[in-house]
């Protein structure tokens, strides 16, 4: 092990090379661009042994990756917003083949109009699609998730895919001090690869062909049951890394709890702002209110246990960066349907790249506060009024 | 002691019991290509007639490891196992198996990506000329006139010619077949699979269904596409084009069969009036005067 100071992209990077991924196939998307990159600078290096396809579209990208996995090797790609968009038939294709491959989504606004910027609509999007769903809040842990995550889906308890959310730029692209393993110690924790389905000359099977409805219907349930079964695979995984690979992280669980035990109220987010989430309290405590932060790790599955066990003595407000556009926040939805006694106040902001920071969480939890329900959109500063055109009829 | 096409084809991997409708070309497809095809290949099924002719899962008519994909995936998804195959130090092929509407419209760009990185795998087009899994409408491979379920007055724009816009990205090995002609085919399979690189063969299917036949008459069509040279035989190996013997008459407008004796046997042309069908010849006639140039060397696309 060894300290660096390297971005999200850099580190995930790396964490791929670790692995020993054999085929990666790769489109350029901002934020997650400077992935692939750097995996294709190691690669005319001599540093790498994954074979690199450069595709010509996201859907491709995944179809190689996954064409890749079917016939038996460690495969990896990465994506964020239109790009996520673009392959979402090809991410679900994966899941119902229960083909292990690896993503990471460098999240990213969806257009129109256009939007570079951070937030999270574009991972909560796959959500029902089957896959293992991780969200970093540090380079740090973009790294230590994409590691574990060879081991989970790999894990024959699991077999699903999994991808790894780290917010565009603010993870992405932002240098900070990370620990990065040695090949002997991620060699000695990642087992061979197996898996149930590989394309051989020598097994004339076939994957995906027509099934009768009800063995359809049995093949759906078995994502279901393997994504509830994946818990204790992650806890073991996380233990696991934290006793042989980097020992620190917080992985004996998989959600993260944060001066939760006497807190009256709880904070309720996901991804890097969770850091200034536990600023914002650090600081609100000082001033007398017994607030915590309670940080969402894994999206799919949904730690149910976790959760009502972390918060359901508290008044819970849910920071959303994403929208289900006529509902509200996603995880506003999950956490409301996890504690459906509790009050619950949601508010989404961030979208787009808005930017928060402590000063604005503090903003944001005194509300909370004084109004602990509904949900409301909340503007770090007076934002201009935007209106549709008045419609005309068209000749 | 020498072997007859039947016992020839008696090698074939296509397993008894398929889905397919009476008369389907894509199953003598299957038959005539495994033939040549043997082992250490994988075969990548996109959306189509095949996905459902394969038949119920677990199992499957296909004696060959299958990956059914979603439609436009075929050649990435073929890309990424020659790549599994390649660090696994394996020597399998890995073969696409796509229609006309999964090579020339939804799988288009997937398919000019893998050429254009000249992916070690080999691309098959089973070309019926319309979306037939999906009840015959109208796709990019139609010929002008032809009449579907979303033209059914007829088409009135061109065949995309495909082979051609395979041979102008380079590629080792470009060549065109049909179900009439199983030597022809099973020759051109042979060669395209020892070939290191992207090679693609274009196979006319004519549908009894889509194209309104008897079943009975499916080798008969297909043969009848190539005499009345609508459908060229030929292949382009490292961009020096051969035609095949079959279609040697071709070159002369005047040794050619009359167009209207491919399109009388058919019930999809009955709507189309005089201009149409002038249109199409002018089509084919376009093609062979190309086809001519590049065959005596004097043109490469």
């Amino acid at each position: 092990m060894m300290e660096k100071v390297i971005s999200g992209n850099d580190a995930v990077a790396l964490a791929v090379k670790l692995s020993r991924v054999k085929v990666t196939g790769i489109y350029p998307i901002t934020p997650q661009t400077y992935i692939i990159e750097s995996l294709s600078e190691m690669k005319d290096r001599g540093e790498l042994e994954t074979e690199i396809i450069r595709v010509e579209s996201e859907h491709s990208a995944m179809a190689a990756t996954f064409g890749a996995a079917a016939a038996g090797v460690r495969a990896y790609t990465a994506t964020a917003s239109q790009g996520l968009l673009y392959m979402h038939e090809m991410v679900w294709w994966v899941a119902g083949s229960r083909i292990p491959v690896v993503m990471t989504v460098g999240t990213r606004a969806v257009g129109p109009p256009w939007n570079i910027w951070n937030e999270h609509t574009d991972f909560m999007s796959e959500r029902d699609s089957g896959w293992i769903m991780a969200f970093a809040s540090t380079p740090q842990e973009a790294m230590d998730l994409t590691i574990t995550a060879f081991r989970i889906t790999e894990d024959e308890r699991v077999f699903l895919p999994m991808m790894i959310g780290m917010d565009g730029f603010i993870l992405s692209h932002t240098k900070t001090r990370v620990y990065v393993p040695s090949q002997e110690e991620v060699d000695s924790y990642l087992p061979p690869r197996r898996q149930p389905y590989v394309l051989d000359p020598e097994d004339s099977i076939a994957m995906g062909n027509m099934f009768s409805p009800e063995d359809y219907m049995k093949l759906r349930e078995s994502i279901h049951r393997a994504q509830i079964a994946s818990k204790e695979v992650i806890v073991e995984a996380g233990k696991e890394y934290m006793k042989r690979v980097v020992p620190i992280g917080s992985y004996s669980t998989l959600n993260e709890s944060y001066k939760l035990e006497d807190a009256d109220y709880a904070v309720v987010i996901m991804g890097a702002w969770s850091l200034d989430a536990m600023q914002a309290v650090d600081e609100l405590r000082k001033e007398g209110l017994k607030v915590g932060v309670y940080r969402v790790r894994f999206v799919r599955p949904w730690a149910e246990e976790e959760v009502v066990k972390a918060l359901s003595d508290k008044s819970v407000l849910v920071l959303d960066r994403s929208v289900s556009f006529g509902r509200g926040g996603q995880l506003y939805t999950e956490v409301k349907a996890s504690l459906p006694d509790t009050d619950i106040k949601g508010v989404i902001t961030g979208l787009g790249g808005v930017s928060i920071g402590k000063n604005e969480m503090k903003v944001i939890i005194r509300k909370f506060v004084e109004k602990p329900q509904g949900i409301e959109w909340f503007y770090p500063e007076e934002a201009r009024k935007i209106e549709l055109r008045s419609p005309r009829y068209i000749k | 002691m020498s072997l007859g096409v039947r016992d020839i084809l008696n090698r074939h991997k296509l397993m008894p019991g398929t889905s397919a409708c009476p008369g389907c070309p894509e199953n003598i497809a299957m038959r005539i290509i495994s033939t040549a095809l043997g082992e250490n290949a994988v075969i990548i099924v996109v959306a189509g007639c095949s996905s459902v002719i394969q038949g119920m899962g677990p199992n499957s008519a296909y004696n060959y490891p299958v990956l059914n994909v979603a439609f436009a995936a075929g050649p990435a998804a073929a890309s990424g196992i020659a790549a599994a195959m390649r660090t696994r130090g394996k020597n399998v092929k890995a073969v696409v198996w796509a229609g006309d509407g999964g090579t020339a419209d939804i799988g288009m760009a997937s398919l000019s990506g893998a050429a254009e990185r000249n992916e070690d795998i080999l691309y098959i087009c089973v070309d019926n000329e319309a979306y037939m899994n999906t009840g015959g409408q109208r796709s990019g491979s139609t010929p002008i006139g032809a009449s579907t379920t979303t033209t059914p007055m007829g088409k009135r724009h061109n065949k995309k010619n495909i082979p051609f816009i395979m041979m102008a990205h380079r590629v080792p090995y470009v060549a065109t077949a049909s179900v009439g002609y199983p030597h022809d085919l099973m020759e051109k399979i042979r060669k395209a699979k020892e070939i290191r690189g992207f090679s693609c063969v274009q196979v006319l299917c004519p549908d009894p269904y889509g194209w309104m036949f008897e079943p009975s008459k499916t080798a008969e069509v297909a043969k009848l596409a190539v005499q009345t040279c609508y459908w060229p035989l030929f292949e382009c190996e490292n961009g020096i084009l051969k035609i095949s013997d079959e279609c040697l008459h071709c070159l002369d407008k005047r040794t050619r069969k009359p167009i209207q004796e491919f399109l009388k046997i058919q019930g999809r042309f009955k709507h189309a009036d005089q201009q149409k069908i002038r249109e199409l010849e002018e089509y084919v006639n376009e093609m062979w005067e190309k086809l001519k140039l590049m065959y005596k060397g004097n043109l490469k696309l």
